[in-house]
């Protein structure tokens, strides 16, 4: 078995568990300027759910499906019924109502399905293509395709698209957005739900490969939000911060050992912290 | 008027303001048990399955009038694995007369309540990762994680095998397990391969290839949890062949669940001897083992587990406590437990050396075959 291979395989991904996670915090950062802190309540609640359906007797493809409806339900619900209408709130306030949201989601996910994890079949199954000495499994191989796909797609939506620039404009200027034909709160659901379907494909392609439980939510928020931070909440960096940090994770972890990684990995999420900051602190404008 | 005849007789207006509050026959006629466990938060999956055993032993100890004439009143306190959670928890209910606490925590918990049992009550510690020193008040119904280490080591050694592949994660739990394993495997000159996870992993795959090379006859994994389900889907996704010996707190049927459909060739775990009965030489160890599986199965609907089992033992240390002429006099109880063998599920064994009621001798490496964890087969 080569490590380095293995490790670059292994930091796919997890790079793409990073993107997924990431863009749709950068998503609803875009357009509704709130950094939702129950976004990776849609992966816990997308990977419990399917495993009670799983578990119930409904097809794989039905319970997935079904799963998917009820993560894309939770945060376009959290959007239009908890914080749109508390809109005028000061961000840090909504910020904390969605801390609260996720241990509300916490609590229900324990009370559906206990607090041992639970886990699904893979979609893709079969035996391990070998390349260059790794081992890279066929439902791996979906989550790397599909997540950085995805997040392409969502990506080159925003940047590319009038849907997607109005989602963006909705969130720069509101008032000019609305002033323009924009409609601000359909264009912030709109982010919301797509969201909630990102962090529920997440789930989707990564929980048949590890297991999910009650607490997961929290966790996978913190993953999406480091990729976010570290790509200036870039709908497009994020692609590319979130693969970087995969493989920066995998490479540390088999040549340095995992004790390194979270220091490493916290001292570059400062550094480029302060690299992005450096317009603030030289009072807006860059030192010569 | 009458407020002023009652300021008169402070004496007597405080003795009546007390009996308002509780009768002093009231509050003698129950045994207060503490209980410190993560029943929400990381570890919840332990805490709430010892909590089961505990629950259980209350309830059966009072349909039956109690102990020694006092019903338990069992009180719970979530610690949701935070240290600082589990010392409000206990200095909560030492300032409420507890006699007994569990320490159904984990390593991080426990350590951090040790300093408050220093006068008494005793604590009475399912998990094998905190050895409480011989002049404590704490009680330790597992073996240690050392003998743990011991059973697999003497596994190796009884297949002729002088190299291990281990992964072990960054918590408190995993240094433990380090620890113990650089320290026991040194000794027995069995080569050691070590990796560690982070709890946040999702992929375990390059731990595994830095420690499971074709050299490798056996890997083991130290980690307890949702992790660990991480750990042996990798293992499966890399193709290995080689047995994978799982911790004992995977010992589950919920573990069981999850794997089955992704099980390695031959999955292994460690094991107190009780979760199969019929392997114990004792025979009243075994006639205790097996009528506690089938209560606990019978009341719960589901097969109990290696956690719920050290749960067992600690219940029943703390009815041997409660029979003692008087369980508020912790010395007099530590003497009793240093000298006196209590019947369990396991029989604890405890010395004015060792507060450590269990050896590696009541451990064993089992395997999963079909639904059922049996004793493990050799390596082929």
């Amino acid at each position: 078995m080569n490590l380095f291979a293995q490790s670059i395989i292994s930091g796919l991904m997890t790079g793409a568990v990073y993107t997924l996670l990431g863009i749709g915090l950068v998503l609803v950062y875009r357009t509704a300027r709130i950094l939702n802190l129950a976004h990776g309540e849609t992966f816990a609640i997308t990977g419990v759910a399917a495993a009670l359906f799983v578990s119930a007797g409904m097809p794989l493809a039905a319970a997935l499906g079904l799963a998917l409806l009820v993560s894309l339900a939770f945060a376009a619900g959290l959007h239009r019924a908890i914080l749109r209408p508390r809109a005028e709130w000061p961000p840090g306030t909504l910020i904390l109502i969605t801390l609260g949201a996720a241990f509300v989601v916490r609590g229900l996910l324990i009370l559906a399905a206990g607090t041992d994890p639970v886990s699904f079949p893979a979609i893709f199954e079969g035996a391990p293509v070998r390349i260059a000495g790794g081992a890279f499994p066929p439902q791996g191989i979906a989550l790397v395709v599909l997540g950085f796909g995805a997040s392409a797609g969502v990506g080159v939506f925003l940047a590319a698209t009038r849907a997607g620039k109005r989602l963006l404009a909705a969130a720069e200027n509101p008032y000019a957005a609305s002033l323009l034909g924009v409609d601000v709160e359909r264009a912030r659901l709109t982010a919301y739900a797509i969201g909630g379907l990102l962090g529920g494909l997440a789930a989707v392609l990564l929980v048949p490969l590890i297991a999910v439980d009650f607490q997961s939510g929290l966790a996978m928020t913190l993953r999406g939000f480091i990729a976010a931070a570290i790509s200036g909440m870039s709908p497009v960096g994020v692609l590319f911060s979130g693969l970087g940090l995969g493989l920066f994770e995998a490479m540390v972890g088999a040549y340095l050992g995992a004790l390194y990684q979270d220091p490493v990995m916290f001292c570059v999420l400062i550094l480029v912290a302060l690299w992005q900051s450096r317009n603030i602190r030289f009072g807006g404008s860059r030192r010569a | 008027m009458k407020r002023m005849e009652f300021a008169r007789f402070p004496a007597l207006a405080l003795a009546l303001s007390i009996g308002a509050v509780a009768s002093p026959t009231e509050a003698q006629e129950v045994w207060r048990i503490g209980e410190v466990a993560p029943l929400t938060g990381p570890a919840a999956t332990v805490g709430t399955r010892l909590n089961k055993v505990a629950k259980m032993w209350a309830e059966d100890a009072n349909a039956k009038g109690g102990i020694a004439g006092r019903k338990i009143e069992l009180m719970t306190c979530n610690d949701e694995n935070r240290p600082e959670k589990a010392v409000a928890c206990a200095r909560d209910m030492i300032e409420k007369g507890a006699v007994i606490i569990f320490g159904n925590a984990l390593t991080a918990s426990l350590r951090a309540i040790q300093p408050l049992v220093k006068d008494g009550p005793i604590l009475l510690i399912p998990s094998p990762n905190v050895v409480p020193g011989a002049d404590t008040y704490a009680f330790q119904v597992s073996p240690s994680d050392h003998h743990i280490t011991e059973a697999i080591a003497a596994y190796l050694k009884a297949n002729k095998i002088d190299k291990i592949g281990m992964v072990a994660a960054t918590d408190a739990s995993g240094e433990v397990g380090v620890a113990s394993a650089r320290k026991v495997f040194d000794t027995e000159k069995i080569e050691l391969r070590l990796a560690r996870i982070d709890l946040r992993a999702t992929d375990a795959t390059t731990q595994l290839a830095r420690v499971a090379g074709s050299d490798i006859k056996v890997v083991y994994s130290s980690y307890t949890g949702g992790g660990a389900i991480t750990v042996v889907k990798s293992f499966v996704n890399l193709g290995l062949k080689q047995p994978l010996v799982v911790s004992y707190g995977n010992i589950s049927d919920a573990f069981v669940q999850l794997v089955k459909a992704v099980k390695p060739p031959r999955l292994l775990g460690t094991g107190v001897v009780g979760i199969v009965p019929e392997a114990m030489s004792d025979a009243g160890d075994r006639q205790r083992a097996q009528a506690f599986l089938e209560a606990y199965s019978k009341k719960y609907s589901e097969r109990p587990d290696m956690i719920n089992l050290l749960g067992k033992a600690a219940v029943d240390v703390a009815e041997a406590i409660l029979k003692t002429p008087n369980p508020k006099d912790y010395a007099a109880v530590k003497k009793y437990l240093e000298s006196t063998p209590i019947p369990s599920v396991h029989t604890q064994r405890f010395s004015p050396t060792s507060h450590v009621g269990l050896d590696a001798s009541s451990f064993m490496i089992l395997e999963l075959k079909g639904d059922s964890w049996v004793k493990a087969d050799p390596v082929q």
